[in-house]
């Protein structure tokens, strides 16, 4: 059998196919793919690590009773973090059903209606630098527009001031996967006498449905473990949730536990984290569910 | 069509959510809020447990944030009580126009607790002590504590100085004693709720006196202020230090009561005891204060206000020695009873 080699036309012979193990090129090329590979693991250890630790230390607390109890003063044993939990529930819920329509709709305008105009420009602008903001900035905001004039701390501000960073991501993802929607099934849908909302809710939406979704469930993860906006909003309180007064939540119970000299505190903090890790995976988990779902 | 159900699922999941907690703020019960002081904060969150379990109406929430940070939620409104070991300045009671009613509510010693292994006793002496902080006395093996602990095996180890993050009335109330006792910490960072400390120090800033004790645990060779029953909890060591009579005092219930001693609660509450006399008194030992308004727009909450204080004052202090507090004297605890009225 006879290989012609296109460039200089003399035949190329299958021994010189062969990988050979000591050519330098080779050696150079296994040197690289160790690097490469032992960088990914790098940078896949701080999550194993963290997560050993977690259900190390978290794990020996992890108990029925932490799901339905208080959480205790210095002095106590036991207790829990069950108001955390619900507290944690509670304002992300909230911050979903803020964000969501908002950022759904605008992205529908971003999409379809004036992509270019000066108005969606601006907005995706600001969209894009709102998800670097600090996440601290949006609890001063929260804090400045609802504490001050409600005249308490209360799960509603700490609610409005994670819609705050939860918004641009909902945002930006929706424009994507409305975007991907193929137009040729928009214009089908146009020439089978749909109106544009028609084609918009009928068509376009469900077709982008699980981009969006996606899109939201992972703005909702993040929004879980943010402390900064909520120690200006929600604060704690050591009692159920009362959306009106301060609020309990997971991450500012770690981070008020996590700096106590007390033990029984400190354990407390890890097993806190752990839920609210648990809690986080299984909102990734859906959301990869629903992503793959779609091919 | 599908995701119709992951909707309805997450709906269903929201209102049963928001359904859930309506039920219980559906009943008419006052929820007060409180900030500040994290100084006595173990032992108002337990005071206000018990009191929200013996008074079912009644709910009081404390969130242990700093005196600084106390004091700004209360001058900003956010919320119906507040908390401070540095009481407030006039400055800062000129921002409320509703009239502030402080009042004493226990008392507590300042520690220094350190970390040395195997070293359960330590003296330090009136000139010591601010040395440390001034950044003057380095190592713990400095002559000048070498002299004060005859037969105790200090490590040559560099002394790092634990100190507060946050606007702090701890720190107030330390400062305020080493500026009393020592010209040069006066003339130099001064007191106050923050402090610039000197630069030649090795610090380390740390949040809330839970920060703080929990830094001097994690850090060998650090010594750093906090109050008394923090350290008794976590069984840190704390230094006897040196009174104004002279005498080496280990901080206890006794000689926390015998620096309160000299105190005359004047009308309008605010005490400092600097530098307390007597051979038996602890150095450095302060009231710390609520902060109320003195009018309230809602009746409801005043009265809730005062039965707390009530509580706090009959049952509470039986609890403060426990905990690591020193209860308030017989003719403090009356003339707190009589100025409690003022809150309307």
């Amino acid at each position: 059998m006879n290989f012609k080699n296109s460039g200089n036309g003399e035949p190329l012979q299958p021994d010189m196919l062969e990988r050979r193990h000591f050519e330098v090129r080779t050696l150079k090329s296994i040197v690289l793919s160790s690097i490469t590979i032992f960088a990914a693991v790098c940078a896949c250890l701080p999550l194993f690590s963290v997560l050993i630790m977690l259900i190390y230390r978290g794990g020996k607390r992890l108990n029925l009773e932490v799901f339905y109890s208080l959480p205790p003063t210095a002095f106590e044993t036991g207790g829990g973090f069950g108001n955390a939990i619900l507290g944690t529930l509670f304002m992300i819920g909230l911050a979903a059903l803020i964000s969501v329509p908002f950022g759904i709709m605008a992205a529908i305008y971003l999409a379809e209606q004036g992509h270019c105009s000066r108005i969606a420009q601006t907005a995706r602008f600001c969209a894009k630098t709102m998800t670097g903001l600090p996440s601290i900035l949006a609890g001063v905001f929260a804090y400045a527009a609802v504490v001050l004039i409600m005249g308490h701390y209360s799960a509603w501000a700490g609610g409005i001031a994670l819609s705050i960073l939860m918004l641009p991501m909902i945002l930006l993802t929706a424009e994507e996967a409305i975007k991907m929607v193929p137009s040729p099934m928009r214009e089908a849908a146009y020439g089978m006498g749909c109106t544009p909302s028609q084609a918009m809710v009928k068509v376009t939406l469900p077709v982008a449905m699980p981009g969006i979704i996606t899109g939201v469930v992972l703005a909702v993860a993040r929004a879980a473990g943010e402390t900064a906006p909520l120690l200006f909003t929600a604060l704690f309180s050591d009692y159920w949730l009362h959306p009106n007064g301060p609020t309990a939540s997971l991450a500012v119970l770690i981070y008020n536990y996590s700096g106590m000299p007390f033990e029984n505190q400190i354990e407390l903090a890890w097993a806190a984290s752990l839920v609210l890790v648990i809690m986080v995976f299984i909102l990734n988990i859906i959301s990869r569910a629903i992503g793959q779902r779609k091919k | 069509m599908k995701y119709k159900n992951v909707f309805k699922a997450a709906i269903l999941a929201l209102s049963v959510i928001f359904a859930g907690t309506g039920s219980v703020f559906a009943g008419d019960q006052v929820r007060l809020t409180g900030s500040g002081a994290s100084f006595p904060a173990p032992l108002y969150t337990t005071w206000f447990k018990m009191f929200s379990r013996a008074n079912p109406g009644i709910q009081v929430n404390y969130q242990s944030k700093g005196s600084g940070a106390g004091i700004r939620d209360f001058i900003n409104h956010t919320v119906d009580f507040a908390a401070s070991d540095a009481a407030m300045n006039d400055r800062e009671i000129a921002q409320v126009k509703e009239g502030v009613q402080l009042l004493p509510m226990t008392a507590g010693e300042i520690v220094l607790s350190y970390n040395l292994k195997g070293i359960k006793a330590l003296n330090l002496p009136r000139n010591v002590y601010p040395a440390i902080f001034l950044g003057k006395i380095k190592k713990w093996n400095d002559p000048a504590i070498m002299a004060a602990n005859p037969g105790v095996k200090l490590p040559d180890r560099e002394i790092t100085v634990v100190v507060r993050a946050d606007s702090s009335g701890t720190t107030f109330v330390f400062t305020k004693h080493l500026a009393t006792i020592c010209r040069d910490f006066k003339d130099g960072p001064g007191f106050g709720k923050t402090i610039n400390w000197p630069a030649g120090v090795k610090i380390v800033k740390s949040p809330k006196n839970d920060g703080v004790t929990a830094t001097i645990k994690q850090t060998p060779g650090a010594i750093g202020y906090i109050e008394y029953g923090f350290a008794r909890m976590t069984g840190l060591p704390m230094a006897s230090l040196q009174n104004r009579e002279g005498k080496f005092v280990a901080p206890g219930l006794a000689s926390g009561q015998a620096a309160l001693a000299n105190a005359e609660i004047p009308p309008d509450m605010r005490v400092w005891l600097s530098d307390p006399a007597g051979k038996k008194s602890y150095p450095i030992a302060t009231y710390t204060w609520m902060l109320f308004y003195k009018k309230y727009h809602n009746p409801q909450k005043a009265q809730a206000l005062r039965k707390m204080i009530n509580f706090c004052l009959d049952e509470g202090q039986k609890l403060s020695d426990r905990a690591g507090y020193i209860p308030l004297p017989d003719n403090v605890v009356e003339i707190v009873h009589r100025a409690s009225a003022n809150i309307k």
